[in-house]
C-alpha cells in the first residue's frame, strides 16, 4: 500500500499548535514527518488527535499553518467541484454542437439566422467554435459560478416565470452573459454585473422601495459607486433561501485564494 | 406501495418513525433536516449487513429529490463528510468489530455505485475505495472469510468501474490477490475459492464464463 497513499483529501485534522512535531492537516499525506523521519503508511492515530486540537474554522489561516484551505477539501467540497466541472464540460459540447448545427444551415441555403451565435462563425469554414470560443476549464467554472449567483435568487426565478423566453426582447429584459464566448476579464465582470442589477428589477415587493432608490443611483452609471453601493444592497439576494446554501458554499469554494475579506466583499457584490 | 418502497429501498430495518421520515425525505426533502437523515443512513449503514449493501439507492435518490426540489446538495455534502470521517477511522474501526468494518467497506463502495455525477463515477471516492480494497488484501485480513467475501462481493459489483476510473491500482490490487491464493498458508479453504472465483471473473474481463459459472455456482450433484 504505498503508491496510493497520497491522500490529498484526507484533511480534516484542524491544525494543531505543535506545527512540527505530531499530526498536523497534511500529515498523513506525506512520506517523512517534519522532523524527517519516514512515516509509516497506516498511521490512524489521527482522529483521536484531531478530535482533541483547536476549533478553529477550516479556513483559519496561519503563516505558519499548511497553507489555505481550498486546496485541501472535504469530499463533499471535493465532488461539487467535480460537479461542476463535468457540468460545464457538458455545456460546451452542447454549445459547439448549437454553434455547428447554426452553421450547417447558412452554408448550405444561404439563410441567415438570427442567432448572434452565427455570427461569431460565419468567417471560418471548419469547426470555427473551437477558435472562437473559451475552453478554459477554470475560466468556465468561474464564470458559471457567478452566473450561479444570479440564477440562485428570488428576482432570477420571478423573472423567467414573467417572461418565457420567446417574450424578451433584447436590451430592455435581461439576458445571462455566454460564458463560452471570448471576453477579458473586466468586460466579463462588468456584464455579469449589468445583468445582475437589471434582474434586481424583479425582485419581491416586500423591499420598502429602498430596492428602487438602490437602482436609481446605480443608473447614474458610476460603476465605482456601484461596488460600494451593492454592500447593503446584498441583503435582499440573501433572504432566498436555496441561495443562502449554494452561494456561501460556492463563495467559501473559489479558487482564486482571496483572502477572507475581500471575499465577502466580492459575495456582496455577486449577491 | 407501502411495501415496495420498504423493500426496494430495504429500509425494514429501521423503527418505523425512521421510515416515515425516510419516506418523506423521497418526497419533500425540503421539508425533513437533510443532515440528520444523512447521519440516520450512515449509521443504520454501519450495522446492518444488508441495508449497507443496498443504501446507494436511497441516498441517490434523495440526492435527486433535493436537487429536483430546491436546487440543493445538503444532503450529498452531509453524506459524504460524514462518509469521510468513517473512512478516516476505518482501521480503528477494524480493530474493535470486523463487522463493521465490512459494512462501512459496502456502503462506501454502494455510494460509489449510485451516486454518480453526470453519470460518471465520482473522482473523490475511488482512492478511498481502493484503500478499503486493499486493506483487504493484507494478510490479515485475508484469512477471514468476512473480509474476503466483502472483498470480492465488491470487486463483483464495482470492479469493472473502479478499474476504468484507474487501471494501474486495480492490476496491483490483484498482484496481491494472486499472491494471497498462492503462498498464503492460513487462508480458509472458502477464502481460496472465493478468491480464485474473483481472478477468473477478472480475467474474463468482468464476468464468468458459462464453465466457470457452472463450477462456481451449479448445485453440487453427486
Amino acid at each position: 500500500m504505498s503508491a496510493h497513499q497520497k491522500h490529498r483529501y484526507e484533511n480534516d485534522c484542524k491544525p494543531d499548535e505543535n506545527r512540527n512535531k505530531g499530526a498536523s492537516r497534511w500529515s498523513h499525506c506525506r512520506k517523512r514527518g517534519a522532523d524527517g523521519s519516514l512515516r509509516k503508511s497506516h498511521e490512524v492515530e489521527e482522529p483521536g488527535k484531531c478530535s482533541q486540537s483547536s476549533r478553529r474554522p477550516e479556513s483559519f489561516t496561519t503563516p505558519e499553518s499548511e497553507g489555505p484551505v481550498s486546496r485541501v477539501k472535504n469530499w463533499g467540497d471535493e465532488v461539487e467541484a467535480e460537479e461542476m466541472r463535468s457540468n460545464v464540460r457538458r455545456d460546451m459540447h452542447r454549445y459547439r454542437r448549437r454553434i455547428l448545427e447554426a452553421d450547417f444551415p447558412q452554408r448550405d441555403r444561404k439563410i441567415s439566422s438570427g442567432s448572434s451565435d452565427s455570427r461569431d462563425s460565419r468567417d471560418s469554414k471548419e469547426s470555427p467554435a473551437k477558435g472562437d470560443i473559451e475552453t478554459d476549464e477554470t475560466t468556465l467554472v468561474r464564470r458559471q459560478k457567478q452566473i450561479n449567483y444570479g440564477k440562485n435568487t428570488l428576482a432570477y426565478d420571478r423573472y423567467i416565470k414573467e417572461v418565457p423566453k420567446h417574450m424578451r426582447e433584447p436590451g430592455v429584459h435581461p439576458k445571462t452573459p455566454n460564458k463560452f464566448k471570448k471576453y477579458s476579464r473586466r468586460s466579463w465582470d462588468q456584464q455579469i454585473k449589468l445583468w445582475r442589477v437589471k434582474l434586481h428589477a424583479w425582485d419581491p415587493p416586500a423591499e420598502e422601495g429602498s430596492n428602487l432608490q438602490q437602482i436609481e443611483e446605480i443608473d447614474l452609471g458610476e460603476i465605482m459607486d456601484f461596488e460600494l453601493d451593492v454592500e447593503c444592497s446584498a441583503d435582499t439576494e440573501s433572504q432566498c433561501p436555496a441561495s443562502s446554501g449554494a452561494s456561501l458554499s460556492l463563495a467559501e469554494d473559489t479558487f482564486t485564494g482571496t483572502p477572507k475579506k475581500m471575499m465577502k466583499i466580492e459575495d456582496t457584490e455577486m449577491s | 406501495m407501502e411495501t415496495s418502497s420498504k423493500e426496494e429501498y430495504k429500509i425494514q430495518s429501521f423503527d418505523l418513525e425512521t421510515q416515515k421520515l425516510l419516506k418523506t425525505a423521497l418526497k419533500d426533502p425540503g421539508s425533513v433536516d437533510l443532515e440528520k437523515v444523512s447521519n440516520i443512513i450512515v449509521d443504520q449503514s454501519l450495522k446492518d449487513q444488508i441495508f449497507s449493501r443496498e443504501a446507494g439507492r436511497i441516498c441517490y435518490t434523495i440526492v435527486q429529490a433535493e436537487a429536483k426540489q430546491t436546487n440543493g446538495n445538503v444532503f450529498r455534502r452531509n453524506l459524504l463528510n460524514r462518509l469521510q470521517q468513517e473512512f478516516k477511522a476505518r482501521e480503528e474501526t477494524r480493530q474493535r468489530s470486523t463487522e463493521e468494518w465490512v459494512c462501512l467497506v459496502s456502503f462506501i463502495c454502494n455510494i460509489f455505485d449510485y451516486l454518480k455525477v453526470n453519470n460518471m463515477p465520482m473522482v473523490a471516492l475511488v482512492h478511498p475505495v481502493y484503500d478499503c480494497l486493499f486493506r483487504l488484501a493484507q494478510s490479515d485480513a485475508l484469512k477471514n472469510e468476512e473480509e474476503v467475501d466483502c472483498l470480492v462481493l465488491q470487486l463483483h459489483r464495482i470492479g469493472d468501474q473502479l478499474e476504468k476510473m484507474n487501471l494501474q491500482l486495480m492490476d496491483k490490487l490483484f498482484n496481491l490477490l494472486r499472491d494471497g491464493f498462492l503462498l498464503q498458508e492460513d487462508l480458509s479453504s472458502m477464502g481460496r475459492l472465493l478468491l480464485l472465483e474473483i481472478l477468473e471473473f477478472r480475467a474474463g474481463g468482468w464476468t464468468l464464463s458459462e464453465t466457470a459459472q457452472k463450477y462456481y455456482y451449479s448445485e453440487v450433484t453427486d
